[in-house]
This record gives structure tokens, sequence and C-alpha cells, in this order.
């Protein structure tokens, strides 16, 4: 559906991406030289999991790529460079198949690359990029073990794992306390790689040191496609907290197999919830998702430029997700770096991107600064949806919202 | 008794073994890298269910084994990773023993023993989830170490030398199998396992020697999996994704024959790549494609590329003959 809009065409993208199999048959491989003939500009990777399990989140990320891209060219190209030149990959929703892409991108001649979304396939992509000193900027995985393995390459515009587990938790023992501290127990629903076991395993340590007392903790492979086991169980468990991390798809049936089943906690409590501050979710499944707490990336409301992109974004019929913005985002540091590195160079890239002070990204962040690849100032907000909205009820600097907690009963 | 059919085999391997020198795109050797992979652990299937006639739906069970094993095995013990991989390779023929033994000792034929071993891969893969050696569900990370010492190359072109050489060893192995009393039995169990124990053969140390044998080169498979990508999680190890590569492959190649798995493998990954190469940008495009080209291949080359090949230019047709005399013999 995203493909629509999308202002290259397929002969530009064959003539970029062309894997070459047949070529290679005939044993005349010179794909870089003939790609470089093919014009001036700059090449830049776009690899998200169009296809397979997350394919949803991947073609959210690949629209906020193309939109920054788009509004770049739009203006005549990043200063100095001249314009972008897309390079889009499917990672097919597998570490190997992100790992081909890279290949093929670092083939095609790409500048640096932009996406990777899950975190397994963001630890085998970043790698592979790095055989090449290819800068890479991860939009999303959340696993810290993606920025400190030490590749010189490597650049996450996002927070890890353990900021937004740190900020989730400080948020939800804010929000308990000041309600009286009516919940106690919780349960944990996690998707079972690396993205939500690791959050699992930090949330299981840190838990239990704020006071609370985890029920249970249940794994569930990425897709799920039936959560009635699931819900069946934490009905029998009765926890005053719900707590799923898991992936768009899997989130949505089990926020709506709780509510057929009429199992209501005090909170439903999200950290990186798949759909729990989407804007699809709630649309589509306004009940389901009502009062629906998430920790997660989100725009800076006070960002006009944000509020541009979600106008923008929805006049395509497309809904503004956090894959969305944090793309544009990320496509937008990458032109600064350029901008500033003067040439498109990898390794002057990398040293642009290392010294990175940008501040004209969607997100409440400050400006960037990379720490061992880490950006220092990437924080998440904590959401509810509250009406037919989503709101922001921490950090209280652009909160829109009071939290409403417990969740009045149905 | 003379051994033929090697020439074949080395021709093979050394005309594969001097890609390298023809390109030197690393989307190329990352591609063949992988069909390869792929062809050597559908060898794996295919010498259990091609010329032994028991389909697994489960080679991940040693696939996962061995790319754990390996994996572990440095990350925690700080064992080098030549020596895991052996042991890989060791943990998954043990694996397949252990899988084998419990399988054929209750009678499991046909589609009975196609879910026991899927079943098995499942557990595996729930186990690996979970488990605090296999780092749960977060996995398991090889740290980059691009040195020889590592197993970690710099060049994809050593990797592909180095999964050639496992083909290479793979066809050899299965050339000697075809030439072997051991293999007259396993062709004899497969077409007739009443008659062939009726004619003294040990039915089950047979099934079971097949079964070893499969499990140790899908478990090689593995091994390098987890060293050229350095990142495992249990659903890449012991996920049905591995385990429908391995059948896939000799299907569609030419089940019990010695190149159907390599062919299969070539045809399926080129096929994918093709797909992907025309649709350009419509996600999942090249997927239907690839997807509705497969029923066609499976539809009109029942017997597989190999059998298809066959067809098309009929020559001696040295293996079925093999057998036969393999029978008399025993």
């Amino acid at each position: 559906m995203t493909d629509k809009r999308n202002t290259f065409s397929r002969r530009n993208f064959l003539q970029t991406t062309a894997v070459g199999v047949a070529a290679a048959a005939t044993g005349t491989i010179a794909m870089p030289a003939v790609l470089r003939a093919q014009g001036a500009g700059v090449k830049l990777g776009v690899l998200q999991p169009v296809t397979g399990a997350l394919s949803y989140s991947g073609q959210q990320g690949k629209l906020g790529a193309t939109i920054a891209i788009d509004e770049i060219n739009a203006a005549g190209g990043i200063k100095g460079i001249g314009r972008i030149e897309p390079v889009l990959g499917d990672a097919q929703s597998t570490p190997d198949g992100g790992n081909a892409e890279v290949e093929k991108m670092n083939a095609a001649g790409v500048v640096a690359i932009v996406g990777g979304y899950a975190s397994s396939i963001c630890l085998a992509t970043t790698q592979t990029a790095a055989r090449y000193d290819l800068p890479y900027i991860v939009d999303v995985g959340v696993t810290d073990a993606i920025v400190t393995r030490g590749l010189k390459n490597t650049f996450r515009f996002g927070p890890g794992f353990g900021v937004i587990s740190k900020s989730a938790l400080d948020n939800l023992v804010a929000i308990n306390d000041k309600a009286g501290k009516p919940a106690k127990t919780v349960m944990i629903v996690h998707e079972d790689s690396a993205f939500g076991s690791g959050l699992a395993k930090l949330l299981n340590a840190q838990l239990p040191e704020r006071g609370f007392q985890i029920l249970e903790t249940i794994p569930h492979p990425t897709p799920t496609r039936d959560f009635n086991n699931v819900v069946l169980k934490i009905k029998a468990q009765n926890p005053d907290i719900v707590v799923p991390a898991n992936y768009y798809n899997e989130y949505v049936l089990l926020a709506r197999t709780m509510q057929q089943q009429r199992v209501r906690p005090k909170a439903i409590y999200s950290v990186l919830g798949g759909a729990a501050s989407s804007y699809k979710f709630v649309k589509e499944f306004p009940e389901a998702a009502q009062y629906i707490m998430d920790c997660n990336h989100w725009f800076d409301p006070r960002n006009p430029k944000a509020l541009e992109l979600k106008k923008k974004v929805e006049a395509q019929g497309q809904f503004y997700t956090y894959e969305v913005f944090m793309n544009y985002s990320c496509v937008l540091l990458v032109a600064d770096a350029l901008a500033r590195a003067g040439a498109a160079d990898r390794a002057k890239l990398n040293a642009a991107l290392e010294s990175s002070t940008f501040t004209g990204h969607v997100m409440p962040y400050g400006p960037t600064k990379f720490v061992n690849g880490q950006n220092q100032g990437a924080a998440p907000a904590n959401t509810q949806v509250l009406g037919n909205d989503i709101q922001v009820i921490f950090p209280e600097t652009f909160a829109s919202a009071k939290p409403v907690f417990p969740m009045p009963p149905a | 008794m003379k051994a033929p059919g090697y020439l074949s085999v080395v021709a093979v391997v050394a005309a594969l073994a001097l890609v390298p020198f023809v390109t030197s795109s690393n989307v190329i050797l990352n591609f063949l890298v992988i069909a390869l992979l792929i062809a050597l652990v559908g060898q794996g299937w295919n010498v259990l269910g091609g010329y032994g006639g028991q389909y697994s739906f489960g080679h991940a069970a040693f696939f996962g084994t061995g790319a754990y094993t390996t994996a572990v095995l440095q990350v925690q013990y700080g064992i080098n990773a030549w020596p895991g991989f052996a042991i890989g390779i060791a943990a998954g023929a043990l694996v397949g023993a252990v899988i084998g033994f419990l399988s054929f000792r209750s009678g499991l034929k046909g589609s009975y023993f196609a879910l026991v071993t899927l079943a098995f891969a499942e557990v595996l893969r729930i186990v690996a989830s979970v488990a605090p050696i296999t780092g749960a569900g977060v996995g398991t990370l090889i740290r980059l170490d691009v040195r020889f010492e590592a197993f970690q190359f710099q060049s994809r072109a050593i990797f592909y030398w180095i999964i050639l050489a496992l083909v290479a060893l793979s066809l050899v192995i299965v050339r000697m199998i075809e030439n072997s009393r051991f293999g007259a039995r396993l062709v004899a169990v497969r077409e007739n396992e009443d008659a062939a124990r009726a004619l003294g053969v040990d039915v089950m140390a047979t099934k079971l020697g097949a079964m070893t044998i499969s499990a140790a080169i899908t478990a090689a498979g593995g091994c390098f999996y987890a060293q050229y990508y350095l990142f495992l999680d249990a659903g890449i190890a012991y996920g049905p994704w591995i385990s429908v590569e391995a059948l896939l492959a000799p299907i569609i190649g030419g089940v019990g024959t010695i190149y159907g798995p390599l062919l299969g493998a070539l045809v399926v990954k080129t096929l994918g790549e093709a797909a992907k190469h025309v649709t350009g940008t419509a996600p999942g495009l090249d997927l239907i494609i690839y997807g509705a080209v497969l029923v066609l291949v499976v539809g009109f080359a029942p017997r597989g590329v190999a059998g298809l090949l066959e067809r098309l230019w009929p020559r001696r047709s040295r293996a079925p003959a093999r057998a036969e005399e393999g029978k008399s013999r025993d």
C-alpha cells in the first residue's frame, strides 16, 4: 500500500539494487563499476523488513525514510552532495535476509544504510556493514548489544533497552505512587526473540527491586495467532498490571483477546508495546486500546515539523507510527552529517556522525551526541490512549494529559 | 570393488571453486554461500530422506544443535571456534542418533516419523528460547573477531571455499554411501523394509546409521551458519524455516540423487533472487512469483531438476543399477 506514493520508479530501483544473479552466470561481474556509472548524487540504503512477520513495521519505516528523502530532494538535495537516491532493501524479517541486502547495498555503492528495525536483524546487518566501514544508522533496534560491540560504523539514533526500561519503571512507580500504590502484582507477556526476551529479563530484574511482585512471565513466538490461552492464564492469576512487550500484530491480538474475555487489570502498561501507541490500533480498535499506557518512541509534540509530518503522513492515508518518525529523523540525521562531511565518503561520514549535534529531527532528544554509537539524548515518552487519541503523560515537560490510573471499570 | 563416480564430484567442486576468481562481488559470493549452505543441509536431509526413505520435517534439530554448540562453546566457555566446529558436528550427530534411536525403536514410519522429528525440533526451539545457556530469547552473539584463529574472515571468498569444502565432503560421503554395502542396505530399507529385513538387513542399525550421518552433515551447516552470521536465536537455529529449506532443496533438485540438493538449492535460491529482480519495489510480489514457479516446477518435474535433466538428456543411469547390484549382494 505504501508503494503507491513512491516517487522512484521500478527501473530506478532495479538499476540500483540489481543483484546480478544472471550476470554471475555469465561471469561478467563488474557491478560496482556499472552502478557508479548511473549518475551523480548519493545512494542511501533503506533497509526494512517489508515482507514477513514484521512487514507492517517495515513498510512504515520505509515510508518515513522515503518521505525524508523526497523532501530533501525536493529542496534540491544535500548541499555540496546532490540528490539522494534511495536503494531499497527487504530484510524479509530475518537476519540473513537483511545481511544479503547489506551486501547488495554495499555493492550498489551506498554511502550509508538506515533502518533494520528488529534487534536481531540489526545485530547481523550492522556487523556485515562494519566489514565495509559502511555507516549504519539503526532506526529502532533496541537491544543494547547493538552498540556495545565496538563497531565504529554503527549509530543508534533512538534509545536502547537500558534507558527505556529505566524510564518506563520510574514512570510506572511515579504513576502508582501518585494513585496511592494500588498495584502490587505484574504479569509480563513478551515475544521470544531478542527484543521481547531482553526486555522481560530486565523487567524481571528491576520490577521486584521497585516493590512489584511478578506473578508470571509468558513468552510467545512471533507470529502468534491465538492469545486465548495466554489471556486465560492472566485471568487465572489476576495481576494488577499486565506488561506486554511484542510487535504490532501480536499486541493487537492480545489486547483484543483481553477485551473479549473481559480481563481488565488496573493497567495495561507496555514497554515498547508494538501497538500501544499506534494510531492505527486506536482507530481500528478504540475500545481494546482505551487507557493502555506505553513507554515507547514518541515524537516531540511541541515541534511544528513533527506535526507537519504527521499531517503529511495522514494525508497519504497512512498512520503516523513510531517507525515513520524514527526513520524520517534518521534520514535527516544522515543528510546533515553528509552535508558536514562535504563528500559521499564513508570514512568522512562516520566521523561526521560521530561528532553530530543535529537538532533538525522530530524527536524530543535535543541535539544528537553519539558516544560509542549511542545517541545520548535519546529517551522514550509515556503515552496513554484516551478517547480517540494518544496523549503524552510523561515526561511532564511536554505531557498533554494526566495519566488515568487505575483503569476505570468497563 | 572399484569406486566410480568421484570424477564428476571433483569436476563439479573444481568448477565451483573457481567462482571467486571470476567474480569478486560479495553479493554473488554471499548468494552462493547461502545456496551452498542450503545444499549442505539439504544433502544431510537427502541421506536420510532420499536414500533411506525416512522423511524428516525436523532437521532444524541438528542444524540448531550444531549452531548452538559452536556458539555457546565460544561465548560461554571460551573454546576456540575450530574445535568448537568439530564438537558442534559431533553434538548434532549425537542428537540425530538419540532421536533416531527413540523414533525407530518405536517403529515410527512415514508421516509419524515426520511428525515426531518436527516435534523434537520444536521442543528444542522452545528449550533454547528459555534456557540461560543459549542466551534464551535474547540469543547468542559471537564476538566479531576477524581472524583465522577465530574462524572469521574478512573475505567472503574464504567462507565460500569453506562451505564449498563442506559440500564437497558431503558429496564424497554420499558417493561413498552409494558405492557401499551400507548404501545398498539403505536403499533396500527405503524400497521395502520388511523385504530387507527378511533378507537379513539390520533395519534398525541401517536407519540409525543414516540418521547419524544425516544429522552430522546438517549440523555442519549449523556450525557454519553460526560462524558466518555470528548471531543465533531460537527461531533461527531451531525454527521450521531450516527444516523446510532442508527438504525443499533435495525435493526440487531430485530426491535420492547425489546432486539433487546442490541443484535444488541453486535453483531455489536463484529463483528467489530472480523473482526479486523482476518485481522491484512491490513488497512480497517476489515471494508470490517464487511460490508459483515452485508449484510449476514440482508439478512438471516430479522427480526434481535431476529427473528433468535426465528426461531431457537420457544417459546411462548408474545409481539404480548399483542399487540392484547391492541388493543382490546382500
